[in-house]
C-alpha cells in the first residue's frame, strides 16, 4: 500500500501545480504522508494482524467510496465552495440504482441512471449557488435533506435488497495481482484520484477551479466563466457522490435510506486533512486520498487495538485536529 | 297558501333533524387514534402501522363504532420534532394517543398536556415513565439481552470468546439490553467478553467492524449483535464471519426478528433472534385504547408485550407470519 503514495509524491513534485506555491504544497503532501506512515509503523508493530494483507486490502476498500467522493468533494472546496450534500447524494445515487436493477432494468443501464441523478443533483447544487447566488452551505444543507427525504420517501424507510450478482460483482470482486487480491473498488479509487489529478493539474477547467477558488473577481476580470466553473465542480461532486454510493451499495448488496448518513463530514474532513484549504484556491486531490486513508486506518486501528467503542469517536476527533495542527505548525514555519 | 309553506317547513325542519341525528350519533362512536412512532424511516415501524390499521379494521368491523388510525411522525428520530407533532395532534383534536417516545424527558410535558385536553395517552416501544400516560406497552430491554445470553449459552456451551456489536453508543435500549446480555453471562466465568464495537447504526460500518473484530479475535466463539445492521448487508460482505458461522465454530444471536435475518438463520449463519413483536405494537396499541375509553379498562403502569424467541425449531412458523402478516398465531415453542 505505501508504495502508490511515495509514487504519488514523486509525481506532483515533478509536476509544479500551475498559478500556486507548488513548493507549498508539496510539503504539505509530505506531512500528511508521513503521519500516515509514522501510523502504519506503528500498528504495524503494536498489532499483529494490521499488516495483513487482508486488512490491508480491507481498509482500502472501505475507504474508497469516502475517498472517490472526497475528490469531488475537493473539486468544490478547491473552487472556494462546500458540498454538504454529498452523503445523501451517495445515499440517494445508491438507491436510485437499486430501484431501477429492481425494475429489471440492466446493470449498465441502472448504473447510469443512478450516475446521472448524481450529475443532476450537482448541477441543481450548482444552479442554486450560482444563479441564486445562495451561500454554498445553504444550498447543499437544504439539499442534504431534500435527498435524504427522497431516500426514505421512496423506499418507506426499507433498505432495497435481493440485487443481481451482475452488479454486486462492482463491489465484492478481488482481482488477482500476483499474490494480492486487491478489491475492486479500490483499483475504481486509484483511477478516480489519476483522472482528478489530471483533470485539476493539467488541463485549463483545472486551472480554472484554482483560479475561481483563489479569487473569483480576478478570474472573472480574467474572462474566466465563474457561472460554468461552479455548474462543473457542482456536478462532477454529485458524480464522483453517485459513484461512491453505487460501489457502496454493490459492496453491501443493500441500499439502505439510512445509508451515508453523516458521511459529507468524513468526506470534507478527509480534503481538509489532505491540506485542501476551505478558504479555496488551493490542494490537491492527493491529499484527500491521504486524509481518506488516514481516517479508516484509524477507525481500523481502534477495532484492532480493541480501543473503547466509547471513546473512539472522541479519538478520531483528536486526530483529525491533530493531522490539521501538525500542518498548519509546518506551513507557518516555510 | 301560507299552510302550505308551513307543513314544507316543518318536513324539511323533521328531515334535516332525522338527517342530523344519526349522523350525530355515529360522530360519537367514530374513535380516531393517533399512532405516532419514533420516525417514518425505521422500517419496523411500517409493521406496527400494518398492525394499528388491520386492529382499526377488526373494531370498525366488529363493533357499532368506527376506529380510524391517524399515523403521523417526524422523518427522523428527533425528540422536538415529536413534540410538534403531539401538539398538533393535539390541536386537531383526536380521542386516544400512542406514542413511541424518542426520549423519556422531552415528551413528558407534551403527554401530560395531552392527557390535560382530555386525549388518554399511552406509550409503546419507548417509554416516558414520569408522564401520566396510562400505561406503556413493551419489552423489557434487560430481559431481551438476558433472553439473547441465554440462546448463546445454548448454542455455544458455557465457554468462549465473545464480542459484542452494538449501534449508537448510550442509547437507552441498546444499553439495557447489554446490561442484561452481561448479567446473563455473569455466572459462567469462562465465557469472556473480548470486546463490544460500535456502528453508529450503520450497515456499512457495522460490516466493516464485524469483519475488523472477526480479524483482531479469529478465535472468536460468539457474537451478540445487539441490532441487526451488518445483517441488512448481503452474503459476501462479511467473508470471515461468514465463513467462522459456516465452520461451525462461531455462534451469534441477534436482536430483531426481520426476514433478512430469518433467512440466515435457517442457513445456519445465526443460532438464535430474540425480537419484539412489532406488528402487536399497532396491534395491540389500538386494542387498548379503545379498551381504556370505549369499554373503561384500567391497565397496569407497564403491560408486557411479550418477546418472540426464535430459533431453528420454530424459525418456519416465524416466516410464514411474515409471508402472510398474520400476527395474531402465537409462535411454536423455541426449544
Amino acid at each position: 500500500m505505501p508504495t502508490p503514495k511515495t509514487e504519488s509524491d514523486a509525481e506532483t513534485t515533478t509536476s509544479p501545480q500551475p498559478g500556486i506555491g507548488s513548493k507549498l504544497l508539496n510539503n504539505q503532501l509530505t506531512t500528511i504522508i508521513l503521519i500516515l506512515f509514522l501510523m502504519i509503523i506503528l500498528l504495524g508493530s503494536f498489532t499483529r494482524t494490521f499488516l495483513t494483507a487482508n486488512n490491508i486490502f480491507n481498509v482500502l476498500r472501505a475507504f474508497s467510496w469516502i475517498a472517490i467522493a472526497s475528490f469531488g468533494q475537493s473539486m468544490v472546496i478547491i473552487g472556494g465552495g462546500i458540498d454538504l450534500s454529498s452523503g445523501s447524494t451517495m445515499a440517494f445515487a445508491g438507491i436510485m440504482t437499486a430501484m431501477m436493477l429492481s425494475y429489471g432494468l440492466g446493470v449498465l443501464v441502472s448504473i447510469l441512471i443512478g450516475l446521472g441523478f448524481g450529475v443532476f443533483i450537482g448541477f441543481i447544487n450548482g444552479i442554486l449557488v450560482s444563479q441564486a447566488k445562495l451561500p454554498p452551505f445553504i444550498a447543499t444543507l437544504g439539499m442534504l435533506s431534500i435527498l435524504r427525504g427522497f431516500c426514505y420517501g421512496l423506499t418507506s424507510g426499507w433498505p432495497i435488497r435481493d440485487l443481481p450478482r451482475g452488479f454486486l460483482f462492482l463491489g465484492q470482486t478481488d482481482l488477482a495481482f500476483y499474490i494480492w487480491k486487491v478489491p475492486l473498488p479500490a483499483l475504481i479509487m486509484v483511477f478516480f484520484v489519476i483522472i482528478s489529478y489530471i483533470y485539476l493539474s493539467k488541463t485549463k477547467g483545472g486551472y480554472h477551479i484554482y483560479a475561481v477558488g483563489g479569487n473569483e473577481y480576478a478570474a472573472s476580470l480574467a474572462g474566466i466563466d465563474a457561472k460554468r466553473v461552479k455548474y462543473v465542480i457542482y456536478s462532477l461532486s454529485g458524480l464522483f457522490a453517485a459513484v461512491g454510493g453505487i460501489l457502496m451499495t454493490s459492496r453491501l448488496g443493500v441500499a439502505a435510506p439510512t445509508a451515508a448518513q453523516g458521511y459529507e463530514l468524513d468526506i470534507i474532513a478527509a480534503a481538509v486533512i489532505g491540506g485542501i484549504s476551505l478558504n479555496g484556491g488551493e490542494g490537491n486531490v492527493w491529499g484527500a486520498l491521504v486524509g481518506a486513508a488516514i481516517m479508516q486506518i484509524l477507525r481500523n486501528a481502534l477495532v484492532l487495538v480493541g480501543f473503547p467503542a466509547y471513546w473512539q469517536s472522541s479519538a478520531i476527533g483528536a486526530v483529525i485536529i491533530s493531522a490539521v495542527m501538525i500542518d498548519q505548525y509546518r506551513k507557518r514555519r516555510i | 297558501m301560507k299552510m302550505k309553506k308551513c307543513v314544507l317547513c316543518c318536513v324539511v325542519l323533521v328531515f334535516t333533524l332525522s338527517l342530523l341525528f344519526p349522523a350525530i350519533s355515529v360522530a360519537a362512536n367514530k374513535y380516531v387514534f393517533a399512532w405516532i412512532p419514533k420516525a417514518l424511516n425505521n422500517p419496523v415501524f411500517e409493521l406496527g402501522r400494518s398492525g394499528a390499521l388491520q386492529k382499526a379494521k377488526e373494531l370498525t368491523e366488529q363493533t357499532e363504532d368506527t376506529v380510524e388510525v391517524l399515523y403521523v411522525a417526524s422523518v427522523n428520530s428527533d425528540a422536538a420534532e415529536q413534540v410538534r407533532v403531539i401538539e398538533d395532534v393535539i390541536s386537531k383534536g383526536v380521542d386516544g394517543i400512542g406514542v413511541s417516545c424518542n426520549d423519556p424527558t422531552a415528551l413528558k410535558d407534551v403527554i401530560d398536556k395531552a392527557i390535560e385536553a382530555g386525549i388518554p395517552v399511552m406509550t409503546w416501544d419507548s417509554d416516558s415513565p414520569e408522564s401520566k400516560r396510562f400505561t406503556y406497552l413493551g419489552v423489557s430491554n434487560y430481559e431481551g439481552g438476558k433472553a439473547a445470553a441465554d440462546l448463546l449459552i445454548k448454542a455455544m456451551g458455557t465457554s468462549g470468546e465473545v464480542a459484542i456489536l452494538t449501534g449508537v453508543p448510550g442509547a437507552f435500549n441498546l444499553e439495557e439490553r447489554i446490561r442484561g446480555f452481561k448479567d446473563g453471562i455473569q455466572d459462567y466465568p469462562d465465557i469472556k467478553v473480548v470486546t463490544t464495537v460500535a456502528c453508529d447504526d450503520d450497515i456499512n460500518k457495522g460490516v466493516q467492524v464485524v469483519e475488523e473484530v472477526m480479524q483482531a479475535n479469529p478465535d472468536l466463539n460468539g457474537w451478540f449483535f445487539v441490532g441487526l445492521w451488518p445483517l441488512f448487508a448481503e452474503r459476501g460482505s462479511m467473508p470471515l464471519w461468514e465463513a467462522a458461522a459456516k465452520a461451525g465454530t462461531l455462534k451469534t444471536i441477534a436482536f430483531d426478528t426481520l426476514p433478512v435475518e430469518l433467512e440466515l438463520l435457517k442457513d445456519g449463519y445465526l443460532s438464535g433472534l430474540v425480537g419484539q413483536k412489532y406488528w402487536g405494537w399497532g396491534y395491540d396499541t389500538i386494542q387498548m385504547l379503545y379498551d381504556y375509553i370505549v369499554n373503561n379498562k384500567r391497565y397496569e403502569s407497564w403491560t408486557d408485550s411479550g418477546m418472540d424467541i426464535v430459533t431453528i425449531k420454530n424459525v418456519d412458523a416465524m416466516i410464514e407470519a411474515w409471508e402472510t402478516q398474520d400476527f395474531t398465531k402465537p409462535l411454536p415453542p423455541a426449544f
